[in-house]
């Protein structure tokens, strides 16, 4: 039974969700801000090359490793996000462009690719990963064994985020500020809140999640590096936010939907079904479009929806 | 305390001067990053500039790039120009190479230049129709176009993935010898391949003096036929638009159509002139649609200086392929654009605020009070940051 | 008796125009105090200072007899002094209970629980007669519950000091009682109310004192209570007498001169959907000038924009010469020779950021005259623009920005185009505001000379002074109604006052 279609299905969905759902929250932190950043999978690359670099030359047990691993690819993802932040809250430069700007700079044809090579990573096999833990030794049972018990560390770690930023945002006076600063900045400023520190850290914070998200590709996913390694799952990521409907909850459900969509093709391709794997891909991609279209009617926009400043540029006026 | 003031505008000597001035700063910044890794910055720029330009036939190769560049950037900019985020470019790309290829392979056998101009209408068309779909959304719904632009250049890529690998579509070719091992497109009759220019050891291909042509064009629609002016109406104010009597609606779909096709020939060139068959791999590796939009942004989004953008960012991408090895990692490229990009960007403010120095408390200096009626954010274009709610192409902020 | 709070020697300037002017005056612990004036005569800028908004350029405010010095409206907060401005800061997704306490963080830790911040709102609420239900969204409120939540902001946060600036403009009347209420009993508990308004009749009925306010000085300080005030007194202080500068000869318009411009049962609503103008007519003939007085935000700007096509009518009809104009068509009203210069003459009238020739052609570049096919003719149009600017005396070269210009020379360029365009009405909102001496006169003369040459004026305007000055006939536009209409020569003006203010004038 944990061996037919649907479980192995739905297991390798939230495997591949694993990773949309750590970027993704992330991004929700950063455009709850107010911000836009579209250089999720720049960040994400570089902190799949971080931490693997991390892993393949640091010495130690194999917890050790894997969590100064994860722990590097985060700050990587973080600094990277840092200069975002600089230079969209600080210079008030235009959000789009930055985040088309860092993504280049990091992508596959930018820092992390000139890390690989230094570093000489392309290639190798990973010495560490993060494997299947056994919770409660329950991995035997029918269907929740493997949906619940059989994951590894960061799929574990990714729930407790979910909770943690779902309260967060909805029960802590820190929480209230954030989406007082991304629905109306000049009103937050007003009441006192500090728009600009507020935004330098959700920015900041994407990032690092963003790069740990990156480093489940290379250090649980595949346990290698390859050039380009997400196939462009950062930018699903930024999908995912609009069609969760930036609420936590739904980007777990989202990130494991895409994830089996995306699984689903190949795995009916080497079934011998002669559906297209394409068709599934490219369901996430008309999925966030239908919400982004529902999202824009009248009705929609005030009860649900982007945050109302998501994008804008906040400068405190003259007195 | 410092304080930023408003520019009330801004000369282009300090537009030109402001870009040079961070282009210098990326440039010294990307240094940094050489040396900490081991390379010799110095020697590196060297062998970049050779590569990009002074070795025999690395011009032409810099040209190869930057045509679809070219052509990108300029349906960047015809889009920004009017405050709209057309970051589609890629998808519009990839559907103006499958309209042109179609053509191409459908036209095979009639006179050369008759496919050509089918060609190339069929990629225009192609893209044109692709970016109407947000285009539509956005003018009839107010449906952000950042994310739909984005999303759609997925869908475009898989579709024309499909295409190839996934189907025995028409561009799909199933009869030669190599088609047995690995999928690949039709290609095109040899008499159908687009010819180039030759000026003594300098190859121009022909999607090139398209772009020339089509950079003067949009430079001179914007600057003096009435499209233009509305444009420049419509992005100063909008309420000063509808007030005029101009119909916004429409001209937002109208410029994301222009700026579709632009792409989609970019699209048709990549077809005629370089690869001769719908190659999705080739496309999608190359990520011409975003190079376009940082060369655009990397010039201020003026469709002249978009020419040497575009000869800029080709000349990189140029001299990363030809260097690539152990002294030239591959990423350095993304590097090097990366910074320079972020830069200029950062220095953008330099342009629209001018640095004072106030004391703390100022009485009479009424200079840095916004006053009488309220002036609504006409800031220049790259200053604007979109507002994401699909609002309708509101001046960014209220003061 | 210790002043709550008060100004000494308050000036504030802004480019052209002087705001505040040497004030001085006091509010004592639990009273309501009006600050009575037209728009213009300053009492938001004042209040602005007061809550911390604006910096005086000289001059001091006092609490409790001691100056302070505000750098920010958080320093205001913390003085107990809070301002409720026209335009609302809250946030719509949120809460009620949400918006009260963003950002208010004594007695308040970590974590943010629902229901006792919502209970916590509700007390205060309650204890205010403030109907406002805690756990509603913002969006779905009315306009009236959303300035209780403002309101509600403050004293939640222990004011002592609330300012209202022109609050009952967005109510309905039974808000209005609602909110005197919630005022007496905020007063009851000693703090003061500083009330800004034009509506003589709520000012009587709630105000103990009343400071008016004109051209930036005060000009008067009456208590209700002792002094018994007269309305017309009061009207009187308020729209007071000026030397006046240039003034239209008497009115030699035929009576049989053509209507130019006839605007009849006119019903249009605001930007919230509600009814703003309740059946508006009148009529202006050609080389008449009618001038609609009026305090800002009774309607002018609804009816300038349902009369020049920006806005929808519900009903009603608009008609130029013999044209009857479509509703929702700004191009319909260009094409039937109704020229508008709007009040927002930088963010509608003209593109502050584009040069003034691309401004001087902004309704006209599709005319054979200027354009070729697609082509803009710029010989054409350079050489429109210099004769403009000559002619209006511009100061400026035709290729600089708008934004370059000096608010005058802007205007001008505004009515300039404009005017040239040969219409059969003109409709002018606020010509000369924020303009200086000079720049008026030459604005007024262009108005003058428009008449003359048979153009149809419609002169919105909150400078009484200048309506009386330029106009054949005056109307009075108060909550969206027409209070009546009288000649300007021999005009009463504490009659015309009495009609802003909202009173009808009796025999």
């Amino acid at each position: 039974m944990n061996d037919s279609l649907l479980v192995t299905l739905l297991v390798s969905g939230m495997v591949y969700g694993t990773p949309l759902l750590i970027a993704g929250l992330g991004e929700l932190l950063t455009e709850r801000s107010g911000v836009l950043n579209l250089a999720v999978d720049g960040m994400m690359l570089v902190g799949a090359v971080a931490g693997f670099w991390v892993s393949q030359r640091m010495g130690g047990p194999a917890w050790l490793v894997l969590t100064a691993a994860a722990a590097t690819a985060m700050a990587a993802g973080a600094l990277m996000a840092l200069v975002h932040a600089v230079v969209t809250v600080t210079f008030g430069g235009n959000q789009v462009v930055s985040g088309i700007a860092l993504t280049i700079f990091g992508g596959a044809a930018g820092l992390s690719s000139y890390l690989a090579v230094i570093g000489k990573l392309s290639g190798e096999r990973g010495h560490h990963q993060f494997t299947k833990l056994d919770v409660l030794g329950l991995k035997g049972v029918p269907i929740l064994g493997p949906l619940v018990f059989n994951h590894d560390a960061l799929v574990y770690v990714s729930w407790i985020l979910v909770v943690a930023i779902a309260l967060y945002l909805n029960h802590t006076r820190l929480g209230l500020h954030v989406r007082s600063v991304g629905e109306a900045p000049q009103t937050a400023d007003a009441m006192g809140i500090n728009v600009t520190a507020y935004r330098y850290a959700h920015i900041v914070v994407g990032g690092a999640f963003a790069g740990l998200a990156g480093a489940y590709y290379s250090l649980a996913i595949t346990r290698t590096w390859s050039n380009g390694l997400t196939a462009g799952a950062g930018w699903i990521a930024i999908g995912l936010v609009i069609f969760a409907f930036w609420r936590p909850g739904i980007v777990l459900v989202g990130a494991y939907l895409f994830g089996v969509l995306t699984s689903l093709g190949f795995t009916l391709q080497a079934r011998g079904v002669t559906l297209p794997p394409e068709l599934f891909s490219v369901l996430p991609y008309v999925m966030t479009i239908v919400v982004l279209v529902l999202v824009s009617t009248v009705w929609a926009k005030r009860r649900v929806g982007a945050p109302a400043a998501l994008g804008a540029v906040f400068r405190r006026e003259e007195h | 305390m410092i304080r930023l003031e408003r520019r009330l505008d801004t000369p282009s000597w300090l537009s030109i001067a402001v870009v040079l001035f961070a282009f210098g700063m990326g440039l010294l910044l990307a240094a940094v990053v050489l040396l900490v890794t081991d390379h010799n910055p110095l020697s590196t720029y060297h062998s970049m500039l050779r590569a990009g330009f002074t070795n025999p036939g690395a011009l032409s190769s810099t040209l190869v790039n930057a045509t679809p560049i070219l052509l990108t950037a300029l349906c960047a900019l015809v889009a920004i120009r009017m405050r709209i985020y057309n970051i589609g470019g890629e998808g519009q790309l990839y559907m103006g190479a499958m309209g042109a290829a179609g053509m191409g392979i459908a036209l095979g056998g009639a006179p050369r230049p008759m496919v050509m101009v089918g060609m190339i209408a069929g990629g225009c068309l192609a893209g044109a129709l692709w970016a109407a779909i947000p285009g539509f959304l956005r003018s009839r719904l107010s449906t952000n176009e950042i994310l739909t632009t984005l999303m759609l250049n997925y869908v475009a890529g898989l579709f024309v993935y499909y295409l190839i690998f996934n189907s025995h579509s028409y561009w799909r070719d199933l009869t030669s010898g190599n088609a047995k091992f690995y999928p690949q497109g039709k290609t095109l009759d040899r008499a159908d391949w687009w010819p180039a220019l030759h000026f003594g050891h300098l190859v121009i291909p022909t999607g090139f003096i398209i772009g020339l042509v089509l950079a003067a064009v949009v430079w001179w629609t914007l600057r003096s036929t009435r499209a233009g002016f509305q444009l420049r109406v419509i992005a100063g104010s909008q309420s000063a638009a509808r007030y005029a009597g101009i119909r916004t609606k429409r001209a937002v779909l109208s410029v994301m159509v222009v700026s579709g096709g632009l792409a989609g020939v970019a699209g048709a060139s990549m077809v005629g002139d370089f690869t001769h068959m719908l190659d999705p791999n080739g496309l999608q590796q190359a990520q011409f649609g975003y190079a376009g939009i940082v060369a655009a942004a990397l010039v201020g989004f003026n469709p002249l200086a978009a020419v040497i953008g575009a000869i800029f960012i080709g000349s990189l991408t140029n001299a990363g392929f030809q260097l690539q090895g152990a002294t030239f990692p591959q990423g350095l490229v993304g590097v090097i654009e990366g910074i320079i990009l972020l830069c200029v960007l950062g220095a953008q403010f330099l342009t629209t605020y001018r640095i004072r120095r106030a004391p703390r408390r100022d009485p009479a200096a009424p200079a840095a009070a916004a006053s009488g009626p309220a002036l609504a954010d006409q800031t220049p274009v790259l200053d604007a940051s979109p507002t994401f709610a699909g609002r309708d192409l509101e001046p960014v902020t209220e003061p | 008796m210790t002043a709550a709070i008060g100004t000494r020697g308050v000036s504030r300037r802004f480019p052209g125009v002087i705001a505040n002017d040497c004030i001085t005056f006091d509010v004592v612990p639990g009273e309501v105090h009006a600050v009575l004036g037209e728009n213009g005569s300053g009492k938001t800028t004042l209040c602005k200072i007061l809550a911390g908004l604006y910096r005086p350029d000289e001059g001091d405010v006092v609490i409790d007899d001691e100056v302070v010095r505000f750098n920010s409206p958080r320093d205001a907060y913390e003085s107990g002094v809070f301002m409720v401005q026209q335009h609302f800061s809250l946030v719509e997704r949120l809460t009620v209970a949400d918006n009260v306490v963003l950002g208010w963080s004594k007695r308040r830790g970590f974590r943010h629980r629902r229901k006792e911040v919502e209970a916590e709102v509700a007390a205060t609420a309650e204890q205010f007669h403030l109907e406002v239900d805690p756990s509603a969204y913002v969006w779905q409120l009315s306009v009236g519950e959303r300035q209780r939540v403002e309101i509600l902001k403050a004293l939640y946060r222990g004011a002592r000091i609330l300012i209202l600036d022109e609050p009952t403009t967005v109510l309905t009347p039974q808000e209005c009682e609602h909110l005197f209420d919630s005022l007496r009993e905020m007063t009851a508990n000693g703090a003061s109310v500083i009330f800004v308004s034009h509506k003589l009749r709520e000012v009587m009925a709630v105000c103990d004192r009343v400071t008016v306010l004109r051209k930036g000085r005060v000009v008067g300080s009456v208590d209700i209570d002792e002094d018994g005030a007269d309305p017309r007194m009061l009207a009187r202080l308020m729209v007071g007498r000026e030397i006046s500068l240039m003034t239209k000869p008497p009115a030699n318009v035929p009576d049989d001169a053509p209507v130019a411009l006839d605007v009849a049962g006119l019903r249009v609503a605001n930007d919230f959907g509600r009814l703003r103008l309740k059946d508006v007519s009148l009529q202006v003939r050609r080389g008449e000038i009618v001038g609609l007085a009026g305090v800002a935000g009774n309607g002018q700007r609804e009816l300038a924009e349902a009369i020049s096509g920006l806005r929808e009518r519900q009903a009603g009809t608009v008609t130029v010469g013999d044209q009857p104009l479509r509703s929702s068509s700004p191009r319909h009203a260009i094409e039937s020779r109704l020229a508008y210069v709007p009040e927002d003459r930088l963010g509608t009238g003209l593109v502050a950021t584009l040069k003034v020739t691309d401004n001087v052609v902004l309704k006209d570049f599709r005319s054979p005259e200027l354009s070729w096919g697609p082509v803009i003719r710029s010989d054409k149009v350079h050489a429109r623009t210099r004769r403009l600017m000559e002619q209006f005396d511009v100061r400026g070269t035709p290729d600089n920005t708008v934004r370059q210009l000096s608010g005058g020379n802007a205007q001008k360029v505004l009515l300039a185009r404009e005017m040239s365009s040969d219409p059969v009405v003109l409709v002018v909102a606020a010509p000369t505001q924020g303009l200086d001496i000079s720049a008026t006169e030459s604005v007024r003369s262009l108005l003058l000379e428009a008449a003359a040459s048979g153009v149809g004026v419609l002169l919105i305007s909150e400078d009484l002074d200048e309506v009386l000055d330029l106009a054949d006939r005056v109307a009075v536009i108060y909550d969206g109604r027409i209070m009546g209409v009288v000649d300007a020569e021999g005009a009463d003006r504490d009659e015309i006052g009495l009609m802003m203010a909202g009173m009808e004038v009796g025999a």
